[in-house]
């Protein structure tokens, strides 16, 4: 049995079902990130695991422990909340203290076990503060600092950079993730941002309408998304989408190209042909083209993405590199041709890839 | 934008706040005078210059009931706060935290919507048969009636600014709901709390109604002492005057200590994150 494991979980509040039946495994020292549109029941999963909900069916194990109807407090687990839930009316050093006091340790070990989780997050000079006193940035820290001191078998995360400005929130991604590879501890954290998925995660959980609809690794659900909603949901800018039908001879007609290759679509099979904004290189002659009137272009630095609306009015992004942004910005009209092996093909009324 | 930076500007402040400070301490001012007045004058509110006599207080601190029903008022008074808070804060925090039908809470001032003439003969029944009428008991009863109703609701605002997620932290960290509930969020809504008891208190301390009803020799209250100088030779002023001053200081000095977790709390700033 995996470190985690989440066995069929159900849950309903009233007649409304958040999860309709959940399986996931976490291996140990595994950074897993839940992921996925707002209502999709992430948080509701992680509410789950720490026991602040009961299940309405299934099973979760940690550490091959059943702890499905275990008290949060039973269940050994550190959690780091989207607004921090620092006592107010503590100090930094007694909101640390304070779970180490229900386990009834010695105050001389507590002192001990605070002062290096404070020096670890350089919050050591907050210490005698309240967390009215501290900034966003500085109540992040401490509420991760009264996490790692406990030494759990399990770290939550509730979107926990969410009120951060962007600046901090890139830094903190970097500090968590050399925190949890340093106490090789093991991690569930949500969050809606797809970035913040991609760069921290040795595991992505995308859920969808209560239910996981991919589980990988960042290249996995980058690469082969599963269906078109993760594919929509992945990576920045989106994935353009155009509608196309098969035809007998195994291609794809869409209103931007005939596209081919694809013994497995049957004749007449309405599908979604996707496709990169960073996948789309600027088409040599002679190539299957897909092309564009360019309509306004944003230079990012090195890069650059270039929107773009076909003579039938589709819409569609393209990400380029600077030298030939500055060619394309002052052009009319461009011309692009898909990265070999980059289509991505979805069945219209199932959304699944083919 | 209006300014007090220009003169006249702050010419009419002055004697805005000169105005209501006239219209609010005019009648302590009054009562003063009143208790200060020799017997010779009583009756005669429109007379303001008298030679000052220590008579009316002398009598009331020193040869009346007044200071045994000032402890019996402390008394019906602190206990009523004390077990309104002890029932008040669990059934606030219920409340705040009940995710069913949110109209509920409402449900906690029908008591309060009551007029005290229809409660107050159960009462008296009740506490007839319990051989309680003349005790203090039988009053802290009376008035939890209506105290602990003010103050629940007056704490649920409280509960409410407390974040869900605050006592679910506690528990992550190993104490139980209850626990949480008296280590985390009795200490952050602790302003609501003493806002609420003082609330409470002044209910309780100025309540005439019950009392007169239900007391009677021992038992009596202030309320009900200054009331008895109200008797059928006429109103005695001097010593009800007294008795009056006496009752408004305890009201004083604790809206002085309360006033800025008053405001606080009204704000809607009890927790600050």
């Amino acid at each position: 049995m995996s470190y985690v494991s989440l066995q069929s979980i159900t849950k309903k509040f009233g007649d409304v079902e958040i999860l309709k039946g959940v399986d996931l495994e976490i291996e140990h020292h595994q950074f897993t990130v839940l992921l996925g549109p707002s209502g999709c029941g992430k948080s509701t999963t992680l509410r789950l695991v720490a026991g602040l909900e009961p299940v309405s069916g299934g099973k979760i194990f940690i550490d091959e422990r059943d702890v499905t109807d275990l008290e949060p407090r039973e269940r050994d687990i550190a959690m780091v909340f989207q607004n921090y839930a620092l006592y107010p009316t503590m100090t930094v050093e007694q909101n640390m203290s304070f779970g180490l006091k229900a386990q009834n340790m010695p105050a001389s070990d507590i002192r001990t076990a605070v002062h290096n989780a404070a020096e670890l997050l350089g919050i050591t000079p907050l210490l005698a503060r309240k967390p009215g006193e501290l900034s966003g940035g500085q109540q992040q820290r401490v509420a991760i600092g009264r996490a790692i001191v406990r030494q759990p078998k399990l770290f939550l995360f509730d979107e926990p950079l969410s009120n951060l400005d962007a600046k901090l929130r890139v830094e903190t991604r970097s500090e968590i993730l050399s925190l949890h590879q340093r106490l090789g501890a093991t991690t569930i954290y949500v969050t809606h941002d797809q970035e913040e998925a991609m760069t921290m995660a040795d595991k992505i959980v995308i859920m969808n309408q209560g239910q996981i609809e991919q589980q990988g690794t960042p290249e996995d659900v980058f690469f082969r998304p599963v269906s078109r909603m993760v594919a929509g949901f992945i990576g920045s800018p989106v994935m353009n989408f155009f509608n196309g039908v098969g035809t007998a001879n195994g291609a794809i007609e869409t209103q931007v190209g005939t596209f081919e290759g694809f013994p497995q679509i049957r004749a007449g099979q309405k599908v979604e042909v996707g496709v990169r904004p960073d996948d789309l290189i600027p088409a040599e002659k002679g190539e299957t083209t897909i092309t564009g009137k360019v309509l306004l272009s944003e230079l990012l630095g090195v890069r650059a993405i270039i929107h773009l609306k076909t003579q039938h009015g589709l819409a569609f992004k393209a990400v380029v590199d600077h030298e030939i942004y500055r060619d394309m910005k002052s052009a009319d009209e461009a011309s692009f041709t898909v990265r070999d092996g980059r289509l991505h093909v979805f069945d219209s009324e199932s959304g699944k890839r083919i | 934008m209006f300014s007090f930076s220009s003169r006249s500007a702050r010419i009419a402040a002055f004697f805005a706040i000169a105005v209501a400070l006239l219209i609010v301490l005019f009648p302590f001012v009054w009562v003063f005078l009143e208790s200060i007045k020799p017997a010779s004058f009583g009756g005669k509110p429109d007379v303001w210059l008298f030679p000052p006599t220590s008579d009316n207080w002398n009598n009331v601190l020193l040869q009346s009931d007044v200071p045994a029903n000032i402890l019996n008022s402390f008394v019906v008074a602190f206990s009523t706060v004390a077990i309104a808070l002890l029932v008040g804060c669990p059934a606030a925090y219920a409340f705040s935290r009940f995710r069913g039908y949110q109209g509920a809470r409402y449900s906690i001032l029908a008591a309060e919507m009551m007029p005290p003439a229809i409660l107050i003969l159960p009462f008296f029944l009740v506490l007839y048969h319990l051989q309680m009428i003349d005790s203090l008991a039988g009053v802290i009863a009376a008035h939890l009636s209506f105290v602990v109703p003010v103050v629940t609701w007056f704490l649920i605002g409280f509960f409410d600014e407390v974040p869900r997620d605050l006592e679910n932290q506690a528990m992550v960290d190993g104490y139980t709901r209850f626990q949480a509930f008296y280590k985390v969020i009795l200490p952050a809504v602790r302003p609501g709390i003493g806002a609420a008891g003082v609330f409470g208190f002044v209910l309780s301390w100025n309540d005439l109604f019950y009392a007169l009803l239900l007391t009677g020799g021992e038992s009596r209250t202030l309320p009900v002492a200054i009331a008895g100088y109200w008797t059928f030779r006429g109103v005695d002023m001097g010593k009800m005057a007294v008795a009056i001053l006496i009752a408004v200081i305890p009201v004083l000095i604790l809206s002085f200590f309360i006033q800025k977790h008053l405001v606080r709390g009204i704000g809607g700033g009890a927790v600050k994150y």
